[in-house]
């Protein structure tokens, strides 16, 4: 088990979370303008949609908790998004998200970690984003020189 | 809004796209900013250490030759086509997936695109529409591809 130190030493069978919080307005109006999604029913008053590319940022939720260290020597890349929605995130709604490291591989000199990560409504464990992530631990190729 | 009316309308091989955009620094640093304004999630905005996507010497040292976008700015501009057309119906229930398979540099120019590709019935009465999905430059090269499942209620 590789939790508790860096993102880079995350292995296959490494589990964060489940951690709970609270989906704001904020957070889905500001992800949405920063994203340049200016649809009313992301950017409005009463009860915004939260966008389902916004569980991206869950990763990085369960890598602050379970990787307390930080990166490790290299800058990530995001390879892969691949999110299945059951139903919508409003604002308001209290979450759990938790996510598995269920593949890690070298392919063409770059080392791939894939993670999946489960997003669900508190009150009733409900599924409502299943999320599989594939993210590259550094673009300089092993052997290359830095 | 119920999305079903524009899907019906839509004949297989219909294509959906947005104008093109350049990808601007500005555009690139916007999402590295979201993402510590997100985890405070305290109304203010918040920054992070110098990243491949807003520092070039940093991207350098990475290996890169300059900054590179994140790759969820193209999921995001193709996620806005379905919202354009269909309203909420992807934030509701479907799948969405992207690769990125070419760096975005600073000010390469971006379309995001969609074809439809095929209808299916659903059990619960309802449409499945399959669209390939895919960014492309100014020159047609692809920059990231993939597939997204739309559902219509019946």
């Amino acid at each position: 088990m590789a939790v508790g130190g860096y993102v880079s030493d995350l292995d296959v069978g490494d589990r964060i979370g489940p951690l709970a919080y609270t989906m704001s307005k904020f957070v889905v109006r500001e992800y949405c303008h920063a994203n340049e999604l200016h649809h009313a029913f992301v950017q409005g008053v009463d009860g915004p949609i939260a966008p389902p590319t916004l569980v991206h940022l869950d990763k990085l939720r369960l890598y602050r908790h379970g990787c307390p260290k930080g990166t490790g020597p290299n800058a990530r890349i995001h390879y892969e998004f691949d999110a299945t929605i059951h139903g919508a995130v409003t604002a308001g709604e209290r979450l759990t998200v938790a996510g598995e490291v269920t593949e890690r591989y070298q392919k063409k000199g770059r080392e791939y970690v894939v993670m999946v990560i489960e997003l669900r409504r508190a009150s009733d464990d409900a599924l409502l984003i299943a999320y599989k992530d594939t993210t590259v631990l550094a673009y300089r190729k092993s052997g290359e020189a830095a | 809004m119920s999305p079903r009316a524009p899907l019906m309308a839509l004949e297989i091989g219909a294509e959906l796209r947005s104008a093109p955009r350049p990808m601007t620094r500005e555009r690139m640093r916007w999402y590295v900013d979201v993402q510590p304004t997100v985890a405070a999630d305290d109304g203010r905005i918040h920054t992070q250490p110098p990243t491949i996507h807003d520092d070039d010497d940093y991207a350098r040292k990475q290996g890169l030759p300059a900054i590179i976008a994140d790759g969820m700015i193209s999921t995001n501009w193709i996620l806005g086509l379905f919202f354009d057309a269909f309203g909420p119906s992807l934030a509701e229930k479907g799948r969405l997936k992207t690769k990125y398979i070419a760096p975005i540099y600073e000010d390469q120019v971006v379309i995001a695109v969609a074809r439809l590709t095929a209808r299916t019935a659903q059990a619960d009465g309802g449409f499945g529409y399959l669209f390939d999905v895919w960014c492309e430059d100014d020159t047609g090269k692809k920059l990231t591809v993939g597939d997204a499942l739309i559902h219509a209620p019946a």
